[in-house]
């Protein structure tokens, strides 16, 4: 087990106790032996060489304390050294600190947009596709009144009810209901009794377009087309794009 | 170089009590009435040194000690000075200001 070694002020305060101790004997022994004989012969050589001793080695442990003295200065300095390192640490740190909060909430940001942009991606639809079929309401009279429609005119921009029962539903409708209930004699009789000059002209129902009814340049492109496209359309669509009813191109 | 040592044996004998005591000795031979006074040096000499030693600063360790703990710090400022200088090397962007 390891002793603690005892710390300079101690054993200079115990040299010195001792130094003090010794030299109060000698002077009483050598103030005892002028009046009487000393009981023990020998023993101011004795306490005198002690003395000596001690006074040897508190001279050199006070040395010792004038080195340590120095040190404890130079601990000082390298203790306030330390202290302003760990300042400028802190101070590192806390900047540290900021420049991640900033990054994590700029990576966070930029994944959500990562995120948008995928989705947006994934439910993507062709811009041509989506002229098109603009072209296709705005063709059909839905959005603005035809140039040369005069009040009394029957036809409106919403389909009406005669053209609704002529069209493919009503077709069905009226084949579905024939043999089986005559509810609707009088709407199957409409059907097939309109004037020529009311039969609706819708680009599916078929490809003679009557000439002052629609735009010339719409006839190729009256069928139903799958999502996609191909050179033909491109060329209707940049056609379409230049009409000037069309309301799709007044918005750019 | 002949002075240095002469101070540091200067120094050694303003810690060293055996001229007091010398002192006290020779007057007592003689018989002289400065005996006492003689004593009361002594006696302020040592209480003057114990309130020295009491006062002396980075004394309350051993020298062993005092060496460990000077090395330990002397480590801490050279670990502290190596991290500052990695941290300011690295690459610094500018922090925007919100």
């Amino acid at each position: 087990m390891a002793v603690q070694e005892r710390s300079t002020k101690e054993r200079l305060l115990s040299v010195l106790d001792d130094l003090e101790v010794l030299s109060r004997e000698l002077i009483e022994i050598l103030a005892l032996s002028r009046t009487q004989k000393l009981p023990q012969p020998g023993e101011d050589t004795q306490i005198l060489e002690l003395l000596v001793q001690r006074d040897a080695e508190f001279q050199e442990l006070m040395k010792v304390a004038h080195k340590q003295g120095k040190a404890h200065q130079e601990m000082q300095l390298l203790e306030k050294e330390v202290e302003k390192r760990d300042s400028d640490i802190q101070q590192l740190q806390k900047q540290l600190k900021e420049a991640e909060h900033i990054l994590a909430t700029a990576v966070y940001q930029a994944k959500e947009k990562l995120k948008s942009i995928e989705k947006a991606r994934k439910g993507s639809i062709s811009s041509e596709e989506i002229i098109k079929y603009a072209h296709r309401i705005s063709a059909s009279n839905a959005v603005c009144a035809p140039l040369n429609w005069v009040p009394g005119d029957p036809r409106r921009p919403y389909p009406t009810d005669l053209e609704m029962r002529s069209g493919m539903l009503g077709h069905m409708n009226n084949l579905s209901t024939n043999g089986v209930n005559g509810h609707l004699p009088g709407d199957a009789l409409a059907a097939g009794r309109l004037p020529d000059v009311l039969t609706p002209q819708y680009p599916w129902q078929s490809n003679d377009v009557s000439v002052g009814m629609l735009p010339p340049h719409h006839s190729n492109d009256f069928a139903l087309e799958p999502p996609g496209h191909n050179k033909e359309n491109e060329d209707d669509m940049e056609a379409m794009s230049t009409d000037s009813s069309s309301s799709s191109s007044d918005s750019d | 170089m002949a002075a240095v040592p002469t101070k540091q044996e200067a120094e050694d004998d303003d810690y060293s009590l055996l001229p007091l005591v010398h002192d006290i000795i020779k007057c007592m031979d003689k018989d002289s009435q400065d005996v006492h006074q003689e004593l009361n040096k002594l006696k302020n000499r040592i209480q003057e040194a114990r309130e020295q030693i009491t006062a002396m600063p980075g004394i309350d360790k051993s020298p062993e000690e005092q060496q460990q703990q000077l090395r330990t710090l002397r480590e801490q400022v050279r670990t502290k000075n190596q991290l500052l200088q990695k941290y300011k090397s690295l690459c610094m962007f500018d922090i925007p200001k919100a």
